[in-house]
């Protein structure tokens, strides 16, 4: 399952979420949308804002630190 | 003896002054219960904030062992018990909270430095009734520059505001942009001396008129106005009135539900050293309830730093 995380480093919600995965074991790709001009592009056009953070779990955009959606979409 | 050196040092540099075992955000029941607590733990604790909103009532029947009183007189004696076990007081208003190896909670007047941090604030003031305000939040609506503040590099942004606070988000929104509007919404600004001068010196633009909407369909294009004039934008953030415990939240990523700071049942938050307590928890908001939960906050403050200091 491939799950990426659009983040920047300034953001304590960014941190919550990738702690919140990490704590639960899953892997993601942290894309840092401050430095990388295209993820952030990538991010907008994926989730029609330019809030983070952006999760994205197999195509299912979670905007924000939402547990209860990342939980369902993960199936934990 | 080179940590006697460094000790030294750190009682004379005039920052340390500032600096707190304690930070407790708000003055009224919970704040103060809380206080008494860490200052007769003999913890240096400072309370910051003005008027509490109890101190408006004019009589209180139903707070158990004492006397039917006004808000103003519980407050005056609660401050009275504080300062005689050495609590100090700041008349001033918190704009913000850092959090690095220690908590910095910035006011209108001063930075403070700390190692815990007690949210007392109250209850949250309502979302500012402005049209569409819902609708375009995240596109192109936003609460926090800190964190979405780089999507605007060098773009128009407007902040909505009146306050310290409005002026501390559009210093800090600084960093990604220079082309920054302040729009009061036909509130009269209401800041310090120093950010009225900051304002004249950056030549910022000020718009006082009411706003009416937030106009765009993808991410919002413009701000009209009750006069039917609009002005474009790229982004707005909101910092209007005080910062409230869920502003505080949204920057620290303090966990919240329903505007309510979600605490455990030492009244701890997601936070390492960060407790709330009172109406900004949520609950039933009453003064014997607040008081509960201030003493259990002062309580889970004490062992954190009790614990902080025996791991030096």
């Amino acid at each position: 399952m491939t799950v990426k995380v659009y983040s920047t480093p300034t953001c304590p919600w960014c941190t919550r979420v990738k702690e919140y995965l990490s704590s639960k074991n899953v892997d993601f790709v942290d894309y840092d949308v401050s430095s990388d001009r295209d993820k952030a592009m990538e991010m907008i056009t994926k989730s029609g804002q330019r809030g983070v953070p952006v999760v994205d779990i197999e195509g299912n955009i979670i905007i924000g630190f939402d547990q209860q959606n990342i939980d369902r979409f993960l199936n934990l | 003896m080179i940590w006697i050196y460094y000790i030294n040092i750190y009682y004379m540099s005039k920052g340390d002054l500032l600096m707190y075992d304690v930070i407790i955000i708000g003055k009224g029941p919970a704040g103060l219960q809380a206080a008494l607590y860490t200052a007769r733990a003999k913890l240096k604790t400072l309370v910051i904030g003005k008027d509490s909103v109890i101190e408006k009532s004019t009589r209180i029947d139903n707070y158990c062992c004492a006397p039917s009183q006004t808000g103003e007189e519980l407050i005056a004696i609660g401050v009275q018990q504080g300062k005689a076990v050495g609590v100090e007081f700041k008349k001033e208003i918190a704009v913000s909270i850092r959090k690095n190896s220690t908590f910095e909670v910035i006011t209108d007047n001063n930075t403070y430095k700390s190692k815990a941090v007690i949210i007392a604030t109250g209850q949250p003031s309502k979302k500012i009734p402005i049209k569409n305000i819902n609708y375009l939040e995240g596109k192109g609506i936003h609460y926090c520059s800190t964190c979405d503040g780089f999507f605007y590099e060098g773009l128009k942004v407007g902040i909505i505001g009146y306050t310290d606070y409005a002026i501390q988000e559009l210093k800090e929104m600084q960093n990604y942009t220079n082309n920054i509007t302040l729009y009061t919404n036909n509130q009269e600004l209401d800041i310090n001396t120093i950010n009225q001068k900051f304002l004249k010196e950056q030549n910022i633009p000020i718009i006082t008129k009411k706003i009416y909407s937030f106009e765009g369909e993808q991410m919002i294009k413009k701000i009209s106005f009750d006069d039917q004039s609009e002005e474009n934008v790229d982004g707005v953030f909101i910092a209007y009135g005080t910062a409230s415990s869920v502003d505080f939240a949204r920057k620290l990523g303090i966990m919240i539900q329903d505007n309510a700071i979600q605490v455990d049942d030492n009244q701890k938050t997601n936070i390492d050293g960060l407790y709330a307590a009172g109406d900004c928890t949520g609950g039933f908001k009453q003064i014997s309830t607040a008081v509960g939960q201030g003493a259990l906050a002062g309580k889970s403050a004490i062992e954190y730093i009790k614990k902080l200091k025996e791991e030096i």
